[in-house]
């Protein structure tokens, strides 16, 4: 009985150890596995769309407001209403506040609009004034609870027509933080008044002095619309016909006009981008257009929007370069204006809305529509990135044609990101190529020489030293390629040169030498001693080609190589190149093709080269047409590991390189890899930013390429591996 | 084996000598980077003799001459010498190119003295008084330098206590200080109230008075220690005839080389090569040793090793000895082992996506509210750093166990089933026994891979400096989530980051042969291991 339930609980334990290991093992591969989850999951954000939802609308007073602006926590909004009246509405529709900008016997207001991102309210009088009000929205906290109190300022008035006449198309902007003023209007007789009020504050006595100037430009063609950027330096107007104008404030009594022609249907809304460099142009039959000047002409960059109908509103966010347009039947789109993506559309909440403002944050668009203001909120948390935006050449804002550039942050605030990938990864490829195109050749001749031509006895030192070699790490290779040899390569970049001529003729004639020698005497040697007399040959080479490369620049490059490169060829030689990479990522990926190719070749089976030098053939002839065919596929594999390697090397490339992220395949310059790119960057990015999760991207890419890369070598050597079997 | 067939093919000779090239050129390059690593690694520890120049102009320098060159674009082929002259207080250049065609005359001065120091770099000159404030110790140079050695190792006996001081009580009672502030800052969190809170504020309060006082009175007799520390200095006297007086208690070391035989300069550079080995950086990591990056090092390997020699095997005994053979496995197989071939780089981005910022920020939230918005976990540290390397690592365990659990015969797991015992006590007894060196050498591979392993680590936990290390006599004594340095990231950093690149170049030169030596060293020791498995077991391979 005893040994019976002894042997009960020796099988329950032998049963529990099986779940359990069962169940160790497959959560360590299920781990292994889950990185790639996980790498998919912080990438899958990037490409989604936009979350679009409709919130409570906020009902006001009065008729429907051309012009508005909400806060930041959408709590108030501000109209002005047809007529001048200014009226803050809470959410709850309590109105909390209302002035009117036609003040009592005096002129009525003509037209009326919201400066974008100012928070200002702006309208034009029949008697050729403009009214600015800044709306502010002062926070205060109380047990906690934030309390928002909304503030009118000051209502600004500036005549901007003494003749005082009604106005046509006006644009209005109020610096918060100077109190400078901008206005621009067109007047009766269809020129463009331009008035400056600038405050300064006297650092002697604290007074406020204002000075106002009045310019006047030459008339023009009836505008629609007109917008003007916050410091008053560039003035974009549309006139009918689809006829663009632009005006350059910046510099001189008489400003250079340009214009340009936006197609037959009619410009029906202007607006600026984030950063005011980039105007979006709204046409009559539902067309959005990006414009900014390129090579100092207006261009149309990209159509990013088709809505079915005239565009009516155009609200662009004051957080990214997203922008949302409706048309005149309540469709409505958002859109990403640097990657041209559409990220959300549908029905608007306020189909017959005149205009659409954003939230300071940008999260939120107000519609105003008769009796009440309706809100979208909007969670679009990526608009930079899309599949193009990422790979394809974009027109970035002041370029002058589409480029492929990286460069993730600026110094401002409103800087357009520029993300795409393919320099990094042209940059990557740029190091592997180089890195194989010495390491291929060294590891697989080498490595054939060792497993055909050498004693098992010289075989057991040779390879363990290779072996060794896997193991430097590469932050060591990067430090010596960085700091020890790049500098010796620029002087020396002729003698390097020099030696891929000078160093088979040592070896030539190291064998030359070495058969000269008396055969009993080589008889006693292990077969492939030789290599260390060709050793010996070939540091003696290496040391005269570099000892003669000042010779010989001296002789033929007006004594400095990278000078002469510069002044002859136009090339710019950086120390830290591609052929610095190259040679160190070489000893990177050199050990691992030799290793596995010298696998490939010994496990050759012995018989077929055997049956070659039986009939006849030369040992030449057995390892090129007979071991060389068989170990192929071993080989190829060999340098697919090798790939892999190279691909993903990052602490080589962020030393040996100058980490400049240009496409160039020049062997002179430096470049950034995508490996190298994560390296430096993701420790300033924000978890969740669009900046993070590219660079997880970048980071699933190149999981993606090694794992593909070593699945064939993999099965390529599994395959071969049978074949040799069945031999 | 080798057929010198006869010359009927020519080519076939010459491709072949040029085969034998290629690998001669592998062997070559292999030796000249070690011999590269290991002349300028060395150099760092080795003491050169000091030159006095006379140049033409009548202008004096001392210093150490590092490297001669031919002047690049000079018509006459005229030679240069780059000197390190030290001295950074009074010239404020580490090196000069001097033209050798200036020299006027060059000597070895048998009473030049280097000066190691604590700021500033090394001082080249001659001792000319020993002073304490206005009180002369010790006039002219034999005076001093016989009154400079007890008075030294005294100041040096000093240092050790303001050490101990900083680390012991100051520590501490900041430390203390900390932990209330935080404890204050639960109790605000906290949902108590009444009276019960008042006493546990009340209670922090007092705790917290006293560990301030503990404090301040610690801080007084640092600061008394270390006056007493500066009182006496050293006069020197520079090559152009500059003064300058050093605390003594600044001098790390008075060398001068000119006067040491073959036997002194090997000593003095094994005692360098000690303090490298076991001392702390100085002057933002460009002198003194590198002790905390080698601790760093060595604990995130250890605790790796930790990590990933449990579950690697595990996983590897799941896949050779439970699992059925099939497409699952073989799938699994290459996915385990092209795992290993994956850029470390992204295991460094899924280690900061999910260990710092997944895990680590649930734990902040969860555990170390108290600390927010300062992070506790929520940050890199050395935990998250050796799970990253584990992750990194694991394949490299399972595959070596695999073939260890291969290379053991089949009749070994026979026999024993046969005797009646069940799969899990052939396993544990007989089978992972056998395997034993295999599933060893794997660990050891991974430990010398995780230990050369620098880009992940950069995302995940490491610093240029970190004031503490992350085992100290504080509760609880090991502090995972501690930034650590670490060996080849201060190669990285102090070789591309640093100011003064031409200065610490033999110091990263030094740390950078350390690193390797660590590396092969573990490496050689995984191989050896492994041919001795091999030889006892005989060939076998695996999939």
């Amino acid at each position: 009985m005893e040994s019976n339930r002894s042997a009960r609980r020796r099988r329950l334990a032998d049963r529990v150890a099986t779940a359990g290991v069962a169940a160790g093992g497959l959560a360590v591969i299920a781990s292994i596995l889950g990185i790639l989850a996980f790498l998919l999951i912080e990438v899958w954000p990037l490409l989604r769309a936009a979350q679009v939802e409709a919130l409570p609308a906020i009902p006001i007073e009065g008729s429907a407001a051309a012009a508005l602006t909400i806060d930041e926590h959408l709590t108030h909004v501000a109209t002005l209403d047809p007529g001048g009246a200014v009226r803050v509405h809470a959410r709850d529709g309590a109105l909390v506040f209302e002035r009117s900008l036609a003040r009592d016997g005096e002129a009525p207001i003509v037209r009326t609009a919201a400066p974008p991102g100012d928070s200002t309210l702006a309208a034009t009088t029949a008697d050729g004034r403009i009214r600015v009000v800044p709306v502010a929205w002062r926070a205060s906290f109380h047990d906690g609870v934030r309390e928002i109190a909304p503030h009118l300022g000051d209502t600004i008035t500036l005549d901007m027509d003494p003749g005082g006449r009604p106005m046509g198309a006006f644009a209005a902007r109020l610096d918060p933080e100077t109190g400078d003023v901008f206005a621009a209007a067109q007047l009766a007789n269809g020129a463009l008044a331009i008035v400056r009020r600038a405050r300064e504050t006297s650092f002697v006595t604290g007074e406020v002095s204002e000075t106002t100037t009045r310019t006047m430009l030459a008339p023009a063609p009836k505008l629609t619309a007109l917008v003007a950027d916050r410091a008053g330096r560039r003035l974009y107007g549309a006139a009918q016909e689809g006829h663009l104008l632009s005006w350059d404030l910046r510099a001189s009594e008489t400003p250079a006009t340009a214009t340009a022609d936006a197609g037959d249907s009619p410009i029906t809304t202007l607006a600026l981008l984030l950063g005011e460099r980039s105007l979006l142009v709204g046409q009559a039959d539902g067309r959005t257009s990006v414009w900014f000047e390129a090579g100092g002409v207006l261009t149309r960059v990209r159509e990013v929007a088709q809505l079915p109908d005239a565009v009516r509103a155009i609200a662009a966010s004051p957080r990214s370069r997203v922008f949302l347009a409706q048309d005149a039947s309540g469709n409505a789109g958002l859109y990403a204006a640097t990657s041209g993506r559409e990220l959300w559309s549908g029905a608007s909440p306020s189909p017959a809305a005149l205009a659409a403002a954003f939230s300071p944050r940008g999260d939120a668009v107000a519609f105003s529509g008769a009796g009440e203001v309706a809100i979208l909120g909007i969670d679009a948390p990526h608009p930079e990135a899309s599949f193009a935006s990422l790979f394809l050449p974009v027109w970035y804002e002041g370029h002058p044609k589409p480029d492929l550039v990286w460069q993730s942050s600026g110094g401002t605030d409103d800087f357009e990101p520029k993300l795409s990938l393919t320099p990094l990864l042209a940059g990557t490829l740029k190091g592997t190529f180089y890195s194989l195109a010495l390491a291929v050749p060294l590891a697989v001749l080498g490595a054939m020489y060792t497993s055909q031509f050498m004693h098992p006895r010289l075989q057991r030192f040779v390879k363990p030293s290779v072996e060794l070699m896997a193991s430097l790490p590469s932050v060591v290779l990067g430090f010596l390629a960085g700091l020890w040899l790049a500098p010796r390569v620029e002087t020396a970049f002729t003698g390097l040169v020099l030696c891929a001529l000078v160093l088979p003729l040592c070896a030539v004639t190291g064998g030359i030498s070495w058969s000269l020698l008396p055969a009993r005497w080589r008889a006693r040697r292990a077969a492939g001693s030789e290599v260390f007399w060709y050793a010996i040959l070939i540091g003696g080479g290496l040391w005269l080609s570099v000892a003669a490369s000042p010779w010989i620049d001296t002789a033929l490059f007006a004594g400095s190589f990278p000078q002469w490169l510069h002044d002859a060829a136009g090339l710019r030689y950086d120390q830290r190149n591609a052929v610095v990479v190259g040679i160190a990522m070489g000893f990177a990926v050199i050990p691992i093709i030799f290793a596995i190719s010298e696998d490939a070749f010994s496990n050759v089976p012995q018989h077929l080269a055997a049956g070659s030098l039986a009939l006849g053939a030369s040992r030449w002839q057995t390892v090129t047409r007979v071991v060389l065919p068989t170990a192929s596929p071993g080989i190829f594999s060999a340098v697919m590991v090798g790939f892999g390697r190279a691909v993903g090397e990052t602490m080589i490339v962020l030393m040996a390189t100058g980490n400049t992220p240009i496409l160039d395949w020049s062997p002179f310059n430096g470049f950034r890899t995508l490996s190298a790119n994560v390296a430096v960057e993701i420790p300033e990015a924000p978890a969740g930013a669009t900046l993070y999760r590219t660079l997880f991207l970048a980071a699933l890419l190149l999981f993606a390429l090694t794992f593909v890369v070593n699945t064939l070598a993999e099965l390529v050597r599994q395959r071969l591996r049978r074949r040799f079997a069945r031999l | 084996m080798r057929v010198g067939s006869s010359s009927r093919d020519a080519i076939g000779h010459v491709m072949t000598w040029l085969c034998g090239g290629t690998l001669a050129l592998d062997l070559l390059l292999i030796t000249g980077l070690a011999a590269v690593l290991a002349v300028n690694g060395a150099s760092h520890f080795w003491p050169r003799p000091l030159v006095e120049l006379r140049l033409a102009g009548g202008a004096k320098l001392l210093g150490a001459v590092v490297e001669r060159e031919a002047i690049p674009d000079d018509p006459n082929g005229g030679y240069r010498i780059r000197v390190h002259v030290g001295n950074r207080d009074l010239g404020g250049q580490d090196f000069r190119w001097i033209d050798e065609r200036e020299i006027a005359s060059r000597g070895e001065p048998a009473d030049a003295v280097a000066l190691e120091r604590l700021e500033w770099g090394a001082f080249y000159g001659r001792m000319v008084a020993l002073r304490r404030a206005e009180t002369v110790l010790a006039q002219g140079q034999d005076a001093a330098r016989a009154a400079f050695e007890p008075l030294h190792e005294a100041k040096r006996a000093e240092l050790a206590a303001i050490e101990e001081l900083e680390r012991g009580e100051i520590a501490r009672s900041s430390a203390e200080i900390e932990r209330l502030r935080l404890a204050a800052r639960r109790l605000e969190l906290s949902e108590s109230s009444g009276a019960e809170r008042a006493a546990s504020e009340a209670d922090l309060a007092g705790r917290s008075a006293a560990a301030n006082a503990a404090y301040e009175r610690a801080a007084a007799r640092l600061s008394a220690l270390r006056e007493s520390f500066l009182a006496e200095t050293v006069e020197l006297e520079a090559a152009d005839g500059t003064r300058k007086e050093i605390p003594v208690g600044h001098v790390v070391r008075v060398v001068r080389p000119n006067e040491l035989g073959m036997a002194g300069r090997f000593a003095l550079a094994f005692s360098r090569a000690a303090e490298f080995v076991s001392g702390v950086p100085r002057e933002s990591n460009t002198e003194g040793g590198i002790f905390p990056a080698i601790f760093g090092t060595v604990l995130m390997v250890f605790l790796m090793a930790i990590v990933v020699a449990p579950f690697g095997v595990l996983a590897a005994i799941y896949l050779r000895e439970y699992a059925k053979e099939g497409l699952l496995v073989r799938g699994v197989r290459i996915a385990v082992n092209n795992l290993a071939g994956v850029p470390s780089i992204v295991f460094g981005v899924f280690g900061l996506g999910f260990f710092v910022y997944g895990v680590g920020g649930s734990i902040d939230r969860l555990l170390f509210a108290e600390a927010l918005p300062a992070p506790t976990f929520g940050t890199g540290g050395i935990l998250w750093a050796s799970l990253t390397l584990a992750l990194l690592t694991v394949p490299v365990v399972i595959v070596a166990s695999e073939e260890g659990l291969a290379a053991v015969p089949n009749a070994m797991r026979e026999g024993s089933l046969a005797l009646g015992a069940t799969r899990l006590e052939t396993l544990v007894r007989v089978v992972v026994p056998a395997a034993a060196p295999g599933i060893l050498t794997g660990v050891i591979l991974a430990m010398a891979r995780a230990a050369g392993e620098v880009a992940p680590l950069m995302i995940v936990g490491m610093v240029k400096l970190a004031p503490a290390l992350p085992v100290d006599g504080a509760f609880p004594f090991v502090h995972l989530e501690r930034k650590f340095m670490h060996l080849g990231f201060h190669v990285y950093d102090v070789g591309f980051q640093s100011p003064n690149v031409e200065a610490v170049k033999p110091l990263v030169f030094a740390t950078a042969l350390l690193l390797v030596l660590v590396v092969v060293a573990t490496n050689l020791a995984a191989i050896l291991l492994r041919n001795r498995l091999r030889s006892r077991l005989g060939p076998r391979s695996i999939g």
